[in-house]
């Protein structure tokens, strides 16, 4: 399962489970990568619902923000649901001040998240 | 297994009494292996004193034997046996490494009377036993040996050798070289066809690499023209709005950045300004860094978003609010790249200083109030710009006493990091405009800007820099 460089997935029920490896997602070359995987392990699943865990993450870039707002679209248009945890505070201020923690249904961590998809 | 060898198969000899001396356990077996295959009989020493015990204790047909080994060793083994007139006509082979002239001397000198050079295949090993053993070495033979003088490399050797040991050494020595000569005729072979490969490579690397320079000296030309098209965007060297002073700086951290900012005069009552950072780097963030900027432009056209003339004439000045909203609009259908920006857009009407502004996801307005109190973040939360759809962009307004300045930037300073990624931050950044009080607006720029700069060494920033100061002075 694990054919992903930049994303560990797995599955609970329906939900897709997505772990991103990375600590710091700045490189353009990183993002892109990342956009690519989520494309293929989105793109076969029709409405899926989608928990993206940021634990491992300590540095990100604006420009992830961008990818994140891509998938929530495209989620969200196939009636899917985009959710995500393990987001530090320093990276939660950067939610905070674009207004995205009230877009996106945010929470401490995957074991709090799961329940909130049924 | 044990004729995987694609040699010819040694003609088979009838089994004779073989002694091996060999300090190799691994080699020893190997060998004693082989030889008991083809019928021989084995007695192995593991050096070459107890080979010699063997020896004495009963005649071998012939005699194998290694050269370095401990307590006796092959050439002193061999002439021990060539010595004693009961067992000088036993055949004896060296194994010899022969990576010097001097060892052939020595063998000779020994009494050796053959030599297969290691490593070596079995089958070829079995096929000079069988040799040896066709040939008895004759006891007559022993009259003819002669003392030779040979020189070799300037010294002078004595041995003492006979007709057919000297002739079966000489065979073995030149099979040696004839066998050495074709692994070097193949040798070469090999190499001269990686020779003809890596020509070819190397004509193939210096074509693709010319190609690579063609490729980079257009790249470069356009990057050039980009920036070009980029400085555009960025307020006139010579911008003069009455009844303000201006100061700004802008430090791209590539050729082509995200940021860009102005200032202008809208009509004869309000100026504008701002300051916008597309996310990312580079072409893409540049590119629509350069189309944002067409829609942002203080003199009326049609694209223009900022000021409109009406029916009559008269131009009207959008609110902030307006035009944050009408971008988002505009740039929804960038779904592709996940471009977006964020944008902190304020007008501010001259004769009364009051500063309406509006900000799509961008880091918060600072004032310095010229009265001496603290310095104020006005921070807004909204959606950047291109991220949701249909949202309604809502605006503040500050009113300004005169002498007060106000701050636009990037978040390329209060996000700045040193060497260990802590950001600059915003106390920082508000302690740094607050120490700049006294001095002119140009220097309070230039101080934070000096201070983003300080605090990324040795790196230096890797994000744009962008700094947009005014003063109201009425």
């Amino acid at each position: 399962m694990d054919q992903f460089r930049r994303i560990q997935t797995g599955k609970k029920g329906d939900i897709h489970l997505v772990l991103f490896k990375d600590k710091k997602i700045l490189d353009d070359t990183v993002l892109d990568e990342i956009r690519t995987e989520m494309t293929q392990l989105i793109g076969k699943a029709s409405g899926p619902d989608v928990l993206l865990d940021f634990s491992n993450v300590e540095f990100m870039s604006s420009a992830m923000l961008g990818l994140l707002g891509q998938l929530h679209r495209k989620i969200s248009t196939g009636h899917g649901r985009l959710k995500m945890c393990g987001i530090r505070p320093e990276i939660l201020t950067v939610f905070k001040i674009t207004n995205l923690d009230k877009l996106f249904s945010i929470h401490k961590d995957a074991p709090t998240a799961l329940p909130t998809f049924t | 297994m044990a004729h995987e060898s694609d040699g010819p198969a040694p003609p088979p000899t009838t089994g004779v009494d073989v002694v091996i001396a060999e300090d190799s356990r691994i080699q020893a077996r190997m060998l004693q292996r082989r030889l008991t295959e083809v019928g021989h009989t084995v007695r192995w020493g593991e050096t070459g004193a107890q080979a010699l015990a063997l020896v004495k204790e009963r005649r071998p047909a012939i005699i194998v034997s290694d050269i370095e080994m401990p307590e006796m060793t092959g050439y002193e083994f061999c002439a021990a046996v060539k010595n004693d007139p009961a067992l000088r006509t036993v055949p004896f082979i060296l194994l010899s490494t022969l990576s010097d002239p001097i060892d052939i001397i020595r063998g000779l000198d020994s009494g050796a009377d053959n030599y297969v050079t290691k490593p070596y295949e079995p089958d070829y090993l079995l096929a000079r036993m069988n040799a040896l053993l066709e040939t008895p070495l004759e006891a007559a033979d022993d009259a003819a040996a002669a003392m030779l003088e040979v020189t070799l490399a300037g010294q002078k050797f004595r041995v003492k050798a006979g007709r057919q040991q000297v002739l079966n050494l000489l065979v073995s020595t030149f099979e040696n070289a004839v066998s050495k000569n074709q692994e070097l005729v193949v040798a070469n072979q090999e190499l001269s066809v990686a020779r003809d490969g890596l020509q070819k490579s190397n004509e193939e690397l210096s074509t693709l690499n010319a190609e690579i320079s063609r490729i980079n000296a257009h790249m470069v030309r356009d990057l050039k023209a980009a920036a070009k098209v980029q400085q555009s965007l960025l307020p006139a060297d010579d911008v003069e709005i009455p009844g303000t002073r201006l100061a700004w700086k802008y430090v791209p951290c590539q050729s082509l950045a995200g940021d860009f900012l102005n200032a202008f005069r809208l009509d004869d009552e309000h100026a504008g300004l701002y300051v916008v950072d597309v996310s990312g780097h580079g072409v893409p963030s540049s590119l629509m860094a350069v189309t944002v900027g067409r829609f942002l432009s203080p003199k009326v056209s049609d694209s223009s978003l900022l000021v409109r003339q009406g029916s009559d004439g008269r131009i009207t000045v959008s609110s902030p609010a307006e035009v944050t909203t009408q971008l988002n609009k505009l740039f929804q259908a960038d779904e592709f790249s996940g471009l977006y920006f964020t944008i902190l857009y304020g007008v501010l009407h001259l004769p009364t200083g009051r500063f309406d502004y509006c900000s799509g996801g961008h880091p918060a307005l600072v004032r310095l109030p010229a009265g001496g109190g603290d310095v104020e973040l006005h921070v807004t939360e909204s959606f950047p710009v291109a991220f949701v759809p249909d949202v309604e962009y809502t605006q503040k307004t500050l009113q300004l006493a005169p002498g007060d300045r106000l701050f636009l930037y990037s978040d390329g300073v209060p996000e700045a990091m040193d060497k260990d990624r802590n950001p600059y931050g915003d106390d920082a950044m508000a302690a740094c405009i607050a120490a700049s009080r006294a001095a002119p607006i140009e220097v309070g720029v230039a101080s934070l800007l000096e201070a983003v700069e300080t605090w990324c060494q040795p790196n230096g920033p890797l994000d744009d820099v962008s700094i947009l100061a005014v003063e109201w002075r009425p």
